[in-house]
This record gives structure tokens, sequence and C-alpha cells, in this order.
């Protein structure tokens, strides 16, 4: 029981406390390119989702078994090739050119996958697709996952990291239907005309954050509710 | 620490996923092969790829993937016009049919100065807002002159003149952008069979007295010219109406109509005859105005 409360913890805390798009401030090119109408902001968080629980799982995989420090991969390579076991081996440094690389590589191969199987679908993408392989949001899971596997007494594990891409990409998916709600409405407000277009959209995208700020704090009282029920 | 070690280590891990990613992503476009129809992409080749919707489609590529089905007629691109045509009736391997390009015409010829019963407007300056305002001037139908078309046109191809809308006809490529921003629908399109084209140039449905007293040069009404070229020319209530399918512009009947027409509101449009080009030859081009600041600042000395 004690790792379903970590996990929903885990998710909750992606997806609403400490929001990628409105507490890290990361994504916001989608988040502000892509929000002006709802269905689209909704078909891009769901890419996103998609594209990010993917990458989660490919770069967790690599993480774990060759990147992180005392991987077994190049441990065992190390130790075929004769070196002293002693030696600590840690690859860390490779993983941002490592996720930029398998993020790029798995949205091109999802985007193959999705053209032949379900045209519609890909029509419906469009530009978004491709566009998501350079979206900061995707990145910043992996790493956010790295950050976990760095201690080799508490390392997270695969349904760890799939609760935090998860959890991370439906927060997202959130904030960008909530901000291409608030945008339509915003179509129709008199703004004053200096603040017309992004202006308006950034001081939204504040306002919001400010408002998932009041967030903070939910986990305790998630925890607890979580408790009491399992009892 | 970054030892050899952890550089050859690090090389060879880089290279495997290299070697990893590069079969798995090739087997994929392999196997999630999708053929593309080379007929659609020849199509897409020779349209000019606007992308105005002129056609009724949303795009090119959309009108490309029709045609290539069979549904939509070769000769909707506007901006294309007959070259157009005839590339894709070359790709479909049909015979082309003749087709004219839809251009752009006026009907109302009234300037500024020809117009009555002006009023000072100072609202928002779009002809959609100036027409919900009654009394703006007289002709209820005429050109505003407040240049929503010419904000409409994508290819710089009308200029307000003289408070009417011009439409330069070396630009204009059809593409009905202003017939449909012009709040009193007196843009429509034309198959331009000749060079020059005529059109009723008023839209005033009233009749003698009435059209009078708002404007100077408007249609009356007459019939005049129903009477003379009944074949292409009806009258519709008070206004003649060109049937331009049984337009000929070497009409005999169509000539005389022109010079008959007591307001002379049956135009020929269109491109400049050589007469007209031969009229302004000889003029220089004005020369462009450079803006000459002059200083507020009045340091005249005192000399009362």
């Amino acid at each position: 029981m004690e790792t379903l409360t970590s996990l929903i913890l885990i998710f909750i805390g992606a997806a609403l406390i400490n929001n990628f798009v409105l507490h890290y401030f990361v994504g916001i090119c989608p988040f502000l390119g892509v929000s002006r109408r709802v269905d689209t902001a909704f078909g891009m968080g769901c890419a996103v989702t998609f594209v990010i629980s993917i990458s989660a799982l490919l770069n967790w995989t690599l993480t774990y078994f060759v990147l992180r420090p005392g991987a077994p991969l190049p441990v065992w390579v190390w130790q075929l090739a004769g070196g002293d076991p002693a030696t600590q081996i840690d690859l860390s440094v490779l993983s941002y050119i490592v996720y930029i690389f398998v993020i790029a590589s798995s949205v091109q191969f999802v985007e193959m996958y999705v053209r032949k199987f379900f045209p519609p679908l890909y029509r419906s993408f469009g530009v978004y697709l491709p566009l998501i392989t350079t979206n900061c949001a995707i990145l910043f899971g992996s790493l956010e996952v790295m950050k976990h596997l760095q201690d080799p007494t508490k390392l997270w594990g695969l349904h760890e990291a799939l609760a935090l891409a998860a959890g991370g990409g439906i927060g997202f998916t959130i904030a960008i239907s909530l901000m291409a709600g608030i945008r339509e409405e915003l179509d129709l407000a008199d703004v004053p005309a200096p603040l017309k277009g992004a202006g308006i959209a950034l001081i939204v995208a504040g306002i919001m954050a400010m408002g998932f700020m009041g967030f903070t704090g939910v986990e305790k009282g998630v925890a607890g509710a979580i408790s009491t029920l399992l009892r | 620490m970054l030892t050899t070690t952890t550089l050859i280590l690090a090389g060879g891990v880089l290279a495997l996923l290299a070697v990893v990613m590069g079969i798995v992503l090739g087997w994929a476009d392999r196997r999630f092969h999708v053929g593309v129809n080379p007929t659609v992409q020849a199509i897409l080749a020779a349209l000019p790829g606007a992308n105005c919707g002129g056609c009724g489609y949303v795009g090119c590529r959309e009108y490309a993937e029709a045609v290539a089905s069979g549904e939509a007629d070769l000769s909707l691109c506007a901006p294309g016009g007959t070259a157009a045509a005839r590339e894709l009736a070359e790709i479909m391997g049909i015979d082309a049919t003749e087709s004219f390009p839809y251009r752009a015409v006026v009907h109302c010829s009234a300037n500024t100065y020809q117009r009555l019963q002006q009023a000072e407007y100072e609202g928002e300056q779009t002809c959609a807002a100036a027409n919900l305002v009654s009394g703006v001037q007289g002709c209820t139908y005429g050109c505003l002159g407040l240049a929503d078309c010419e904000r409409a046109c994508n290819y710089d191809a009308i200029r307000i003149v003289d408070g009417l809308c011009t439409i330069d006809y070396d630009k204009c490529v059809g593409c009905q952008a202003c017939a449909r921003a012009c709040p009193r629908n007196i843009i429509t399109m034309v198959p331009f069979k000749s060079d020059r084209m005529a059109v009723v140039a008023c839209s005033n449905q009233d009749t003698g007295p009435d059209v009078k007293a708002v404007c100077m040069v408007g249609c009356l009404g007459c019939k005049a010219c129903a009477r003379l070229d009944p074949d292409v020319i009806t009258m519709d209530g008070a206004l003649p109406t060109i049937d331009y399918d049984r337009y000929d512009p070497d009409d005999a009947a169509l000539q005389k109509v022109l010079e008959k027409c007591p307001r002379k509101r049956l135009l020929l449009v269109g491109k400049p005859t050589e007469r007209d080009l031969a009229a302004v030859a000889d003029e220089e081009l004005p020369e462009s105005v450079q803006a000459d600041f002059k200083t507020t600042v009045d340091d005249t000395e005192w000399w009362g």
C-alpha cells in the first residue's frame, strides 16, 4: 500500500502541485502557441502526454541500465575489459544528449506509426507531433526521473517514472486546456491594445500559476485521505 | 570524474544507441511506408500554393486531392488561372475546357465628388461599421470608400482612388477576398473573356429621380441597354444585368450599348488599352514624396 500511496502522490505532485507548465515554466512554447482553441489545445495535451510517457519509459530503461552511477551495463563492460572493479563508473553526463536523441527518435517512430495506421489522427496532429520533439516539457520529465536514479539506495522503479510522466502530461493537458478556454473568452474581451496577443496571454499564465500555487500542501491531505481510506 | 574510461564508455554507449535507433527507424520506415499519390504531388506542384481558398477548398493540398480523385473541376484555381488549369489537365490526362480567369469588378463608379447627400462620418473608419449607420451618404447601394476591400486584398490589387475602390487588373488574381469583405456586396467576380469587359458599374436598385438625388453618375434604369442587346442584357428591377455566359466581347450590339448608355454606366473595365497607355505615355510618374520633417521649435527672434 505504501507503493500505491507514493504513486498517487507522485502523480498528483506532477499534475497539480508542481505542474510542469505553471510551476516549473517548461513547455511554454506550445502552452502559448497552441492554446487558441480548446480542441486543438486538448489534442496537443494528449499528444504530449503520450510522448512524455513513451520517452519516460525509454529513458528510465536507459538511465537505469546504462547511465546512472554504477549502472549494470557499463560496469559489466568495464570488468569484461579487465578494469578495476572499485572504479566508480558514472555516465550521467550523457543524460541530456541521450534523452534528446531518444525523444527525437521515438517521436519519429510514433509519427510513422500513426501515419500508417491512423491517418485521421495524423492529420489532426498535423505539425504538433514533430513540434513535440523540441518540447522542453518532455525533456524535463525525463530529467526529473533521472534525479531519482542518482542515489543507489532509493532508486525509482519504472512504475514511479511512468506515474511522474503521466502526471506531468495530464497536468500539461489541464493547464493548456484551461488556458485555451480563457483565451477563447479573451478574444471577445476588450483588451488594451498594447497587451493584445502574447502580452495578455502571459499575464493570464502568471495569474494561473499563482492559482496553481494554491495546490501547495495538498499532498499531506491526500496522503491522510488515502491512509484513512485504506484502513 | 571524466577519465579515459568514461570517455570510451560514453562514446561506446552513444555509438550503440545510434546503431540501435538507426536500425529501428530504418525498419519502421520500410514497415510503415505510406505511398503518396504521385498525381496529388504533381498537381500540388502545378498549383500556385497561395492557399487562398478561392476554389472552395481549405487549401491547395485539399484542392489537389479533390482534383486527383476527380471530384473537383480543373479550372477552380483563380490565382493559377488558365495556365494552371492547362497544366492540371495535362497531369490528369484530359482535355482542358476553355476557362476564363475570374476577376473582381466593382459595381459602383461614383467617386467622392459624384456621391450626393454625404454626411460627416467620424466613426470607426471601416465600411462594415459605416454601413450600419444611416445617412453616411445618400446612396445606400454604392461604395463607401473606407477601404475594407483594400485591407482584405492580399495581392495589393485594390486602391481607393478618390473615395472609390479601384482594381488593378495586373495584380488581381480573383481570390474573392474583396468580394467577401465588402459589406454592400458591390464587388463580384466576372469571367474575363477579353482583356476589357463590360460591367454594370452601378448597384442602385432605384429609378430616375431617386438615383439622381443621391448620385451624379448612377444608372437611372432607362432600359435602353436591354432594348439594344436583349440577348445579353436583361433588366433585374431597375438595374441591367449582363449574362456573362452569353457575353461575347466582339458583339456589335454590345459596342452600341456602350455608346448609347445615357449615363455611361455600362463600362469597360480591365487592363488599360493601348490607347490609354499612349495617352499617358509622355506623362512622368509622380516623384515619390520624401518626408521632410521640420523642427517645431520656433526660434525666430522677436521682431515686432
